[in-house]
């Protein structure tokens, strides 16, 4: 996983180092594929750090990036976060963790709408004329909703122990889309979603008091299209 | 000259046979040496499982074997009614308190009270009184001067167990009835932690343990049993002594100590401390006898418990508060990670601060405490304060004690026709019962519902449960699988658990307790109750503990 962090963040660095492109605002729909990695501060902190030790964690995945006339967006993100940690204990703020491995798996599936800035057509310097300013960064703010799938399973466990269920969440997205390169766009966005129904019910995240496998993630997305 | 020669006879005679009746109406005093040669032994004779279900609260066998224990001793009780030690009372001075004004004190206490040397593991001072006095009344007129933080008699503290009937034989066959281990899921456990406690230490205050091989040499005085039979002296005897084969190994005793006898060798002449300390520890998985909880734990025997033959020996010491309270901190000053404590004893609350503040010194210091709850349910079910002690602290737990009725489903034993109810007959109940664990019974279930382990084979033993005519030495080298019953034999399910427990990870005492009452099987009525508390210990559950969303 380390790795492909690296990769990711070597692409991004050699395609913002190249040359400039001219954002032209594209008539109609666009369909754009994109591949994407977010770092999620999850809002179980007590719960994933008594887990993995830490309440920071890595998605990777991709999507399909649907344009109207470059101005709103219909977005679907598949992506999907699995690591292994281990059972543990949790009493009054203290964890306890117990070197029986547990893997958890989270698969979202989200489905987010929203509005792309352009900047407005202004006069131009010494004529009359008004026109578009080509911008390389296209601000972008949205919302949706997502279903999420979580797997937990663990040694030793019966399979009444082991978990896989699905709860949908709801998601608020705001960042910015740098054109790289005419069918090149690197998108940088703060995305919060709040998802409901998975934690809290029982394991950890009942004795710590957190029911939402949401947070804050920052997400880099790497769009191939205009 | 013959008739001169004929009355000297006849009064040599008549003196002889005045003698030898006085001889028998009175008791030498006991002394001579009681000599311990450790190490010098030959290993103990195993004789697999008798087949006895005496080993419960209300049997006769119990009764007697008490009865006699108490001959021993002096004992008295004040006004609330505790037995006490006569003669001596704890007293804690604050620390601002001068040693003249703590002398002020002690005289207007009591007119013969004196203080002794300071006894080692204590934070408290002993006051010596004359034995007739009313130490209760005493200790009130002490705690009630400014510089005195506690004062309280020394009462008698005495293990929650049940003796063995001796007259009662086993086949040779062993009908192995373990079911207490498998009740706590004990089995699923073992997968999870095979090494079942290698690095933690287990403190057990008890009678001792049948740790080492020894030979004892000791001039056996006559005494009476509780009607007032005279049992005979038997002179100078040697008494074999052998460790417990299933129990001790190379390397696994550690830092024992005797606070009956004031040194570092706790044997026990009782059996009550080996079988307990079989359940916490028995080796396992080979191909003898039968099994532990946490098999490959180390055992530290901190004797705080006197037996009969203790007190026919001549020990200085009998089990009062002190003695467990300068035990427990013993135990905690010297490693012990988990402290088992199948004893106790009834009195209202706040009538054992020494105990209270080295159940909490301990605690403090990293030790996970086990208590019993009592065995006196059906003998008005007096409050027990050691187990309420352990009630109030986080870190230490009081153990109830289930029957063969329990099982390992939830909601069960809840005393109706489907559900049968799994309390044994003699657990204590109560506010302070925090878990239940398998203590065993043998009423409706005979030798099935006892919990075995190996001890001595108490037909060597308890001697003095004979008649005169055959009382004998006891020999303390023939050990058998015995069953017990009691809730001293449920404590050491919990500590086993706890070692564990805290092998796998949980090393706060609190977190170790909420971790066993959250996995616990609730028993009974739904939530904590007095029976069974937050309900059967569940080894694997707690071992397991709990991923993210469940």
């Amino acid at each position: 996983m380390r790795w492909a962090t690296v990769a990711w963040l070597s692409a991004v660095l050699c395609l913002v180092g190249s040359r400039p492109a001219v954002a032209q605002p594209v008539q109609g729909l666009s369909f754009r594929p994109f591949v994407m990695a977010s770092f999620q501060q999850f809002s179980a902190q007590d719960t994933f750090d008594a887990a993995f030790g830490g309440t920071t964690e890595s998605f990777f995945g991709g999507g399909l990036n649907i344009t109207q006339d470059d101005t709103v967006y219909l977005e679907l993100t598949a992506s999907r976060f699995k690591k292994t940690g281990e059972l543990a204990f949790y009493n009054n703020g203290d964890v306890f963790r117990l070197g029986i491995p547990m893997t958890v798996t989270i698969t979202p599936f989200e489905l987010t709408a929203g509005y792309r800035f352009h900047r407005r057509q202004r006069r131009l310097p010494s004529s009359n004329t008004r026109a578009t300013v080509p911008s390389r960064f296209i601000p972008y703010v949205g919302g949706g909703f997502g279903l999420y799938r979580y797997e937990q399973t663990s040694e030793f466990a019966t399979d009444d122990e082991n978990i896989d269920t699905r709860h949908a969440g709801v998601i608020l997205e705001g960042g910015v889309e740098i054109r790289l390169h005419q069918w090149i766009g690197l998108g940088v966005d703060l995305r919060y979603n709040y998802v409901p129904g998975i934690l809290g019910e029982g394991g950890i995240s009942q004795l710590a008091d957190e029911n939402d496998l949401g947070g804050i993630a920052a997400r880099v997305k790497l769009v191939v299209g205009r | 000259m013959g008739r001169i020669r004929a009355v000297l006879s006849v009064a040599a005679a008549l003196l002889a046979i005045a003698t030898l009746a006085l001889r028998a109406q009175t008791i030498a005093p006991n002394t001579g040496e009681f000599t311990v040669r450790l190490g010098v032994g030959l290993p103990a004779v195993d004789q697999g499982a008798l087949n006895d279900e005496s080993h419960a609260p209300q049997t006769a066998q119990t009764i007697k074997r008490l009865a006699m224990h108490e001959q021993l001793h002096r004992e008295r009780t004040g006004a609330t009614g505790i037995p006490y030690a006569s003669g001596r009372l704890l007293v804690k001075f604050r620390e601002s308190a001068s040693s003249g004004a703590r002398a002020d004190a002690i005289a207007a206490a009591s007119g013969t009270a004196a203080l002794t040397a300071r006894p080692s593991f204590a934070d408290f001072d002993v006051l010596s009184l004359d034995p007739n006095e009313d130490a209760e009344a005493a200790a009130l007129r002490l705690s009630q001067r400014p510089e005195v933080e506690y004062a309280q008699p020394a009462y008698r503290v005495r293990p929650h167990f049940v003796p063995n009937d001796p007259y009662y034989h086993s086949s040779a066959t062993f009908s192995p009835g373990q079911w207490n281990l498998p009740l706590i899921n004990l089995e699923s456990a073992w997968d999870i932690q095979p090494q079942a406690g290698s690095t933690i230490t287990v403190a057990v205050l008890d009678t001792g343990l049948a740790y080492t091989n020894a030979t004892i040499t000791k001039n056996l005085p006559a005494f009476r049993d509780d009607n007032g039979v005279l049992y005979p002296a038997l002179g100078t005897v040697t008494i074999p002594y052998s460790a417990a084969s299933q129990i001790v190994t190379a390397g696994r005793i550690v830092a024992q100590h005797d606070f009956i006898w004031d040194n570092d060798q706790p044997l026990d002449f009782d059996g009550h401390g080996t079988h307990v300390s079989g359940t916490i520890g028995q080796l396992t998985n080979d191909g003898l006898f039968t099994a532990g909880v946490a098999f490959n734990v180390k055992l530290m025997p901190v004797k705080v418990i006197d037996s009969f033959w203790d007190d026919l020996f001549g020990a200085p010491n009998i089990a009062t508060d002190a003695v467990v309270a300068r035990g427990i901190r013993y135990a905690a000053d010297n490693g012990a990670n988990i402290i088992n404590m199948s004893l106790g004893r009834e009195g209202p609350p706040n009538t054992a601060p020494a105990v209270e503040d080295a159940i909490r010194y301990a605690v403090g210091r990293g030790a996970f405490i086990a208590i019993s709850s009592g065995n006196e349910f059906e003998a008005g079910n007096p409050r027990e304060i050691f187990a309420e002690i352990a009630s109030r602290v986080q870190g230490a737990v009081t153990v109830a004690a289930v029957d063969r009725n329990a099982t390992s489903g939830d909601h069960h034993c809840r005393g109706t026709a489907g559900s049968p109810a799994c309390h044994a007959y003699y657990s204590s109940s109560g506010s302070y019962v925090e878990l239940a664990a398998p203590g065993g019974s043998e009423r409706g279930f005979g030798r099935d519902g006892l919990v075995w382990q190996q001890t001595f084979n108490f037909e060597f033993t308890d001697t003095f449960l004979l008649p005169p005519s055959q009382y004998h030495a006891p020999r303390f080298d023939v050990h058998a699988i015995v069953g017990y019953v009691g809730t001293s034999m449920a404590a050491p399910h919990v500590s086993g658990v706890a070692a564990m427990v805290m092998q796998q990870g949980i090393t706060d005492p609190a977190a170790i307790e909420a971790a066993l009452e959250k996995f616990a099987i609730d028993l009974g009525a739904v939530g904590r109750d007095d029976l069974y508390g937050y309900g059967l210990v569940d080894a694997r559950a707690t071992l397991r503990g709990l991923g993210m969303a469940r």
